[in-house]
């Protein structure tokens, strides 16, 4: 990642394990495409420095991805993101379940039939979407 | 590892430690945490041998305190102990007198990090600027073991996140780290390890990760527990 931007910006909160936040970061910019596959990652102390986070959460974090196949690190050269397809569309699939678990947790109390809940979403959903593309053509237009 | 067992200190009539134990290790970063006066200072003191304890023991990788601490670990207080009117660069060549443990190339890149002018004069600089000075001569002694008084008290945010990288960095390589805070807040992210201290004794000690894999609990909802029951 040439832009250092991606690591500091993250906004962890204080009550979960750092180290847990760190790789759901790390799959969250695979899944996005802003990691690609095979793509080098910074070392475990610069990571620290950019993330402002200590070096053994860091280190304990890479270990964790390691041993998950997520990032490879092959005698002294620089460790990278994995390519194996198989692994990447797993995070992809992960980061949805995840997702959506929290957002049935979050309805779970509200009494609404499931049919009324697919409609909610769909409509939003492309509501959304439409909103993205009129937001992309406005920056091509600026350009 | 820095083994503090059972400490006392009187001054006068007035206890300020009343039986402290704690480790720090190696490799790792340890925060004395606790209100003005809990004690933080006395303990950090007591370490580098500054002031002599009424009861209780002292060691560093095993080996009693003695003269020999100054090259084992390095003392950053919470204000500049150097003289007034030198210039920075000066500052460079007295602590080169002092301590066998000096690294100038190590002082010279944490200059350039921090952006501090070697021509200015110690007297003049701003108070953000005193705590990089002040942390540059301490990192600057290549020895195992780092003690700093409340490194971020008083300074902008944009310091204290210069100084936080440094913590992080390269240049603390492998050494232990003590630290001293009132103010969690700065650095709940960079600490491995917490001890709670309230009227001079140690009310808790814990491994941060731990605390919140276990029971996730951030330092501050323990902090909540100890001093607000």
């Amino acid at each position: 990642m040439k832009e250092s931007g991606a690591w500091t910006e993250v906004a962890f909160n204080s009550r979960d394990p750092l180290y847990l936040q760190v790789i759901r970061y790390f799959k969250e910019l695979i899944a996005t495409g802003r990691l690609q596959a095979g793509q080098v990652i910074p070392s475990r102390r610069e990571l620290g420095a950019q993330m402002k986070i200590n070096p053994n959460t860091a280190q304990r974090a890479y270990k964790e991805m390691e041993e998950q196949l997520l990032i490879i690190t092959e005698g002294n050269s620089p460790s990278r993101i994995t390519s194996d397809a198989a692994v990447l569309r797993k995070i992809r699939s992960e980061l949805l379940a995840d997702s959506v678990n929290a957002f049935l947790l979050s309805v779970r109390n509200i009494d609404i039939p499931l049919e009324e809940l697919l409609e909610l979403v769909s409509g939003k959903y492309s509501e959304m979407r439409e909103m993205d593309s009129r937001a992309d053509e406005g920056e091509t237009k600026h350009d | 590892m820095i083994e503090v067992v059972d400490i006392h200190k009187r001054y006068l009539r007035k206890k300020v430690l009343s039986g402290v134990s704690f480790t720090a290790e190696k490799g790792q970063i340890t925060c004395l945490i606790g209100i003005n006066g809990a004690g933080k200072s006395t303990i950090l003191k007591a370490i580098m041998g500054l002031i002599p304890l009424n009861s209780g023991s002292i060691r560093i990788d095993g080996e009693q305190t003695g003269k020999a601490v100054y090259e084992k670990a390095a003392f950053v207080a919470d204000h500049l102990t150097m003289p007034l009117a030198m210039k920075l660069s000066e500052g460079f060549q007295f602590m080169e007198e002092f301590y066998e443990s000096w690294d100038s190339e190590r002082a010279c890149e944490l200059m350039q990090f921090f952006k501090l002018d070697p021509k200015e004069r110690i007297g003049n600089l701003s108070k953000g600027n005193a705590a990089k000075y002040s942390l540059l001569l301490g990192l600057s002694q290549d020895t195992e073991y780092v003690l700093m008084d409340e490194p971020f008290s008083g300074i902008d945010m944009f310091s204290k996140e210069l100084i936080t990288e440094v913590f992080a960095s390269e240049l603390m390589g492998e050494r232990g780290v003590l630290l001293t805070t009132h103010e969690i807040h700065d650095m709940e992210y960079l600490i491995d390890k917490a001890v709670l201290l309230q009227d001079g004794v140690v009310r808790k000690s814990f491994n941060c990760e731990d605390m919140r894999s276990s029971e996730g609990k951030s330092v501050t909802d323990v902090m909540r527990e100890v001093y607000q029951p």
